[in-house]
């Protein structure tokens, strides 16, 4: 005798041009429970719950809550039917406090017309008392830690009265303890009667917090199985289709001099915030170095100083034995570094120019792309076709605009033009991101590809298997300083340890 | 600290993709579609004011003289059509070389409101020269004030460039407070009393510039009304656009920067001096237009003269010529002949006043940059056409039992 | 007794640049000190102020304070070179009810544009709007003898071409500034037109019914100050009063209403008020229409409230100045005012220095503009505006 599910998705699917990102999908969530949405970036999963949201309208299929169908046109339905959602990239409002993006669009008000802004304060408290977190609602949000800000996101959910609250992949951006509160906090959310819906691609943690896991492929529900039996093999398995290699073939480095050397570097953000504190270490030739890290430790901006877009406060950066300190991307470059951009959307290619252009970015300056000033297009073009041959890109030819690649094609444009000026060092942030596991396999085997010629690879990354699948030495980051430096064994753990300062903190 | 995102929107990659590549397939079909709608727009306001729109459209297109095109058109009205199309040409010619120095800017994502009083004082500069110097043969003399025009031309778009590059302020409003300051100082320097002013103290006018300083005539024969030499000048500008940008390492970090400054600056393009180049080279354009219209037609100025907004128009020719060489070329073609086309000395007055008429054609263009700017209007009333066409198909699956 | 006067560095340096401002203004009427030592000491004291708050690493505004202590000796000096009467000539309480009339125009297109702008819309076609209203209201008023149809038809016109301007920069997402700037051509060609074709044979004055002046007489008996009091506001027009009512509520109704919290919501991130269900697309229609009501208003002013009358093109760039009064005033009512306040001084001068001076009109003529060009090069700082301010949003 079963009563009907809180909620139910059936058959959703939902068209994009050129793809389809949900595929006939049941979804069921009931009282009191944890159910993850498990799948690769791109399998559906965002997509899912932006449809329940309503924020995508789906093309075919229906929503139901307690049985009844619901017709949810947009956010406003989805927040009135008690549904909340704490998205991926958080929708807060830096320079408002926490109050205001709390009670944003449902204010508290005197005369219906102004704001009672201590009335909001008072509220917000209230909430935050009863679920146990701390917070200071008249601060404002670009002032707060990450971690913070996803507690404004929940309370956000909290405030409008929810029922269901859906968490896009909260824990990309929290060190391993603020993990560890917030699913403290998910579990307490669960005893006063929420259910919540955990959408994640990290195996570990999903067989941490769920009660059942749903595992999206390409669109399509693989398989939805209760956490009991569920190991990491298995949901991998599910997840990828295929026994996944979690480790690339390479064969043992073999260091020879240290082409890059950083002393005693020191540099500030943008709002002027000491970002990266005294670092030194070096990169050898023929070695792979990884730089693990929580995102926003430092690491862009230490990368940024690397590669001349930012300006250190002190300290010297020295390629091949050149100081290029604070002299500008070109200086790099002419000193022999190669830089893959963690953005190559913002960085690394200009999408309106042609691949034969986008190739030519660095050295169109130089013979034989031009003289004195005068451009040469078809030495442009030959130069490319070459390369595009060699690297493989698929998707158009020299005279192609970069916006018609897809993401792993445009991203072998940038390696390949990085790795064609023939840099001794090559530094490497996040090359895999946004990528399907067919071109992240090309770049890792390329990366050990060029360590094994001598070049000395510098590897930032925020995931960590990359970093313990590819490094020979993993050096880790933590509030801007170089906190600890293992050997390619290390375990998750030791690394996790040091990610987060090396505290030892256990959750009661 | 990094996810307090931007407001970077993921999906909307693939939707402006997809826009991008319908873009490169219309080519010239928006341009020609929102000029159509511009005309049929700018004939209804005609028809609301009591005028018939067919009759006021080809008095404006005789009035430009483009009957002359026509090969039964002869005698009178031949010589008529002639005088008025060297006239169209002569208009042609600075609304080439002010739309460069829109587009130019453009390249570079830069928006040069500023052609306006680049042109003078380009052609403050040129005066200058004409005036001041004397005994010199004509191609030195010409040649003198066409660099005056364009060093001029360009100090003006510098400073809006420098200040650009330097404090990041926006050209949108420097370039528009440079303007006038270019006219009202333009007009302080040939006032009564003012350093500029020519021989006669009771009127507000420059000397006029030294035979030596005039553009040669090259088809017709009366000197200011005769087609002059500046038609090479302004198509060679338009090569030289097509060189600059195409065939220069200059042009290609302005087109880079225009694209994607921080994709540009990480490759050590140098972002801001582009910006402070793209927008004295855009001045420069704009100043030779002002050295030319003062060599080739004006040959002097006075303070009545400062509210030519020859320009703003030429903005309209960059937005409608996309910024392309030949399309600049026949969209100033089109708004030259608007221009004479409405002045009082072609229209024929019966057929509609041209103090309207000019009014007319300021709505046109107007309305042709609203359609350009707004493709997504044009793509919605093709698509609605497509949609239409579907229709009558699914009507007869309908009916069929 | 050092360290408590340097408590809070940002205070002393405000109190020092007061000081400098203070030193010149002395020397200035109504009070024109005639001697050298009010300006010397008060300069001194304000360039003291300045480097106690640079000791506290305050640089920017100690250095400000610095700055104004030492211009405002020169300037007190150079005021005390100028023969008295002229000064008494040029810079009458006439001038500051002239700085008021000219502020008026360009306020209102201001507050339009805050209110666009913060909603996220760039909107350069203020010109446009406020030429707009300037045709409209004396269009109005002729046809209906009364000045409030002719503000009524005003405000519905500017509105009207606001909409043009928010259907092409919202839903059609083109280009903001393109869309802008074809409005302004668009009412440039649009009220040409009708001008000629409506009033062929021009418009006098006396047919216009004109906004009315607001007489306060009482002023006068306010003691000390009131014959100043009553020359710059005893006779101000009623729209001038309804500029100031308008600041105030700008100023309340963005960071005091809730509706306010939406508009800046929109402007700053309207992804995130999407996800809340604010409707992104109607704020900002709504902002923008108001920024075209308000432009209106500023043209009305120059053709009903001011002239009488409309020429072709009567705006004169102003709705650019009152953008850039946008810029300088960071986006905030209060202090966008203040631009407005600037900018209308710059305009009032004209005149008498005009006469007094006998300095070219053109020549003067600029100085407003040049005014602008330092401002928006950034002397008062990294102006910021609304985060999303001038990118389409689309929405799925």
């Amino acid at each position: 005798m079963s009563e009907a599910p809180l909620l139910e998705l059936r058959g959703i699917t939902k068209r994009f041009p050129g793809i389809v990102a949900n595929d006939d999908v049941a979804f069921e969530l009931g009282r009191r429970e944890v159910h993850a949405l498990l799948g690769e970036n791109g399998a559906g999963k965002s997509t899912l719950m932006n449809v329940l949201y309503g924020l995508y309208q789906p093309d075919e299929g229906e929503i139901l809550m307690n049985g009844k169908p619901v017709s949810i046109r947009s956010p406003r339905d989805a927040i009135n039917l008690g549904i909340g959602m704490v998205h991926q990239h958080f929708m807060l409002i830096p320079v408002m406090t926490v109050a205001e993006n709390i009670v944003l669009a449902a204010e508290p008000t005197t005369g219906g017309v102004f704001l009672d802004y201590d009335a909001a304060v008072e509220r917000v408290q209230q909430i935050a008392r009863t679920f146990n977190f701390a917070i200071d609602p008249r601060a404002r949000v670009e002032n707060i830690g990450v971690g913070q800000q996803q507690r404004v996101e929940i309370l956000k959910a909290l405030y409008r009265a929810a029922d269901i609250l859906i968490l896009d992949e909260p824990t990309a951006v929290l060190t391993p303890q603020e993990t560890r509160e917030l699913f403290g906090i998910l579990r307490s959310l669960v005893n006063e009667g929420m259910s919540v819906i955990f959408i994640s691609h990290k195996l570990k943690e999903v067989l941490e917090i769920a009660d059942r896991i749903t595992v999206l492929r390409r669109g399509k529900v693989i398989e939805t199985l209760p956490r009991a039996g569920a190991t990491t093999e298995t949901l991998a398995r599910l997840m990828v289709g295929r026994e996944v290699l979690l480790r690339v073939e390479k064969g043992p480095s073999e260091p020879g001099e240290a082409l890059l050397r950083v002393e005693g570097l020191r540099a500030s953000d943008d709002r002027g915030l000491e970002a990266v504190r005294d670092v030194s270490f070096e990169v050898r030739g023929g070695e792979i170095v990884g730089l693990a890290g929580i995102d926003g430790n430092g690491q862009t901006e230490l990368v940024e100083a690397l590669t001349g877009l930012r300006k250190p406060d002190a300290g010297r950066v020295l390629i091949q034995d050149r100081d290029v300190t604070g002299r500008g991307p070109r200086a790099s470059f002419d000193a022999g570094e190669g830089h893959i951009p963690e953005d190559r959307h913002r960085r690394g290619l200009v999408l309106d120019f042609t691949l034969a252009e986008n190739i030519a970015l660095h050295d169109y300056r130089d013979e034989p792309d031009s003289r004195w000033g005068w451009l040469f297009p078809n030495r442009l073009v030959r130069r490319a076709r070459r390369l595009l041959k060699e690297f493989d890109v698929r998707g158009g030819g020299p005279q192609t605009l970069a916006l018609a690649l897809s993401g792993g094609n445009q991203q072998k444009i940038v390696i390949a033009r990085e790795i064609d000026g023939d840099p001794r060092v090559l530094v490497s942030a996040q090359p895999t991101r946004g990528l399907d596991v067919g071109a992240i396999e090309f770049v890792h085997r390329r990366l050990v590809e060029e360590r094994d010629e001598g070049r000395a690879v510098l590897l930032v990354s925020l995931e960590l298997d990359e970093i313990l699948s590819l490094s020979d030495r993993v050096l880790v980051i933590y509030e801007g300083r170089i906190v600890a430096e293992f050997g390619p064994d290390a375990t998750d753990e030791e690394l996790g340890i040091a990610m987060t300062g090396g505290a030892h903190e256990e959750v009661a | 600290m990094s996810t307090v995102a931007p407001p970077v929107e993921p999906e909307q990659e693939g939707h402006s993709r997809l826009e991008r590549v319908w873009e490169g397939a219309s080519g010239a079909f928006v341009p020609l579609a929102a000029t159509v709608l511009a005309f049929l727009i700018g004939g209804l306001v005609v028809l609301i004011t009591g005028h018939n729109p067919l009759e006021a459209y080809r008095a404006i297109f005789n009035g430009a003289g483009f009957n002359w095109f026509f090969p039964w058109v002869q005698g009178s009205e031949r010589a008529l059509a002639a005088n008025r199309l060297q006239q169209t040409l002569n208009e042609t010619i600075p609304l080439i070389l002010t739309a460069l120095a829109v587009a130019f800017a453009f390249r570079c994502g830069l928006f040069n409101i500023g052609g306006q009083g680049q042109y003078w004082v380009g052609f403050l500069a040129s005066l200058w020269i004409g005036t001041h110097l004397h005994g010199l043969n004509r191609p030195t003399h010409v040649a003198l004030g066409l660099l005056a025009g364009i060093l001029g031309g360009a100090v003006w778009g510098g400073i809006a460039g420098l200040l650009r590059a330097t404090v990041g302020a926006h050209e949108v409003i420097t370039t528009i407070m440079l303007n006038w300051i270019a006219i009202w100082g333009g007009q302080w320097l040939v006032e009564q009393g003012g350093p500029m002013q020519g021989p006669i103290p009771s009127l507000p006018r420059s000397s006029i510039i030294d035979e030596s300083a005039k553009l040669w005539t090259i088809w017709g024969k009366i000197p200011g009304l005769a087609l002059h030499a500046g038609l090479f000048i302004a198509i060679g500008a338009l090569v030289v656009y097509w060189l600059i940008l195409s065939r220069t390492t200059l042009g290609f970090e302005v087109r880079a920067v225009g694209f994607n400054p921080d994709a540009a600056a990480y490759s050590g393009i140098p972002v801001r001096r582009s910006y402070f180049l793209a927008l004295a080279i855009a001045g420069a354009f704009a100043g030779v237009a002002g050295a030319v219209n003062l060599m080739g037609v004006k040959y002097t100025v006075d303070t009545s003269d400062f509210g030519s907004t020859v320009a703003f128009t030429g903005i309209a020719v960059a937005l409608l010529g996309r910024n392309k060489p030949v399309g600049i070329f026949f969209a100033a073609l089109l708004f030259a002949g608007l221009d004479t086309g409405t002045s009082t000395r072609s229209l024929d007055s019966s057929i509609l006043d041209p103090e309207l008429a000019t009014d007319l054609a300021t709505i046109i263009q107007a309305l042709v940059i609203f359609f350009v700017g707004a493709d997504l209007l044009i793509r919605y009333v093709w698509g609605w056409r497509a949609r239409l066409r579907v229709r009558p198909v699914a009507r007869k699956e309908a009916a069929a039992p | 007794m050092a360290a408590q006067r340097i408590a809070a560095p940002r205070k002393v340096a405000g109190f020092g640049i007061a000081l400098g401002v203070l030193a010149f203004w002395l020397t200035l009427p109504p009070f024109t000190l005639r001697s050298l030592a009010a300006p010397l000491v008060l300069g001194i004291t304000a360039c003291l102020f300045g480097v106690a708050a640079l000791i506290q690493h305050e640089r920017k505004l100690g250095g400000f304070a610095v700055a104004a202590g030492v211009l405002g000796i020169a300037a007190g000096a150079w005021a005390l070179s100028v023969n008295s009467d002229t000064l008494n000539n040029v810079l009458t309480a006439g001038l500051l009810a002239s700085t008021l009339r000219f502020a008026t125009p360009l306020a209102f297109a201001a507050l339009g544009g805050i209110f666009s702008e913060r909603s996220g819309v760039v909107n350069i076609g203020l010109e446009g709007m406020m030429l707009f209203g300037a045709f409209f209201a004396v269009w109005g008023s002729l046809w209906s003898g009364s000045w409030v149809v002719g503000l009524l038809m005003a405000m519905l016109f500017g509105g009207l071409l606001a909409l043009i301007h928010a259907f092409f920069s919202i839903h059609l997402r083109a280009d903001q500034i393109v869309s802008g700037f074809a409005v302004n051509l668009l009412a440039l060609g649009l009220t040409g037109y009708l001008f000629s074709a409506i009033y062929t044979n021009g418009i006098s004055a006396t047919d216009v019914s004109r906004v009315p002046q607001v007489e306060l007489h009482w002023l006068g008996n306010v003691p000390a100050v009131g014959t100043f009091l009553q020359n710059v506001f005893g006779d101000l027009n009623l729209l001038v009063w309804l500029m100031f009512f308008a600041v105030i509520l700008t100023y309340v109704v963005l960071f005091k209403t809730a509706i306010g919290l939406r508009i800046r919501s929109v402007g700053e991130h309207p992804r995130a008020a999407d996800t809340v269900g604010i409707s992104v697309y109607g704020i900002r229609y709504a902002a923008v229409i108001v920024s075209g009501v308000l432009a209106a208003l500023g043209g009305a002013f120059l053709s009903i409230g001011f002239t009488g009358t409309f020429e072709k093109n009567m705006t004169a760039g102003r709705g650019f100045i009152a953008l850039a009064a946008v810029i300088f005033g960071k986006w905030r009512p209060g202090w966008a005012f203040v631009a407005t306040l600037l900018f209308g001084f710059g305009f009032a001068l004209a005149g008498p220095l005009q006469r007094e001076a006998n300095i070219s009109a053109n020549l003067i003529s600029t100085v407003p503009y040049v005014l602008t060009l330092i401002a928006v090069a950034g002397l008062i700082g990294r102006s910021i505006p609304p985060a999303a301010d001038g990118r389409p949003y689309v929405k799925q």
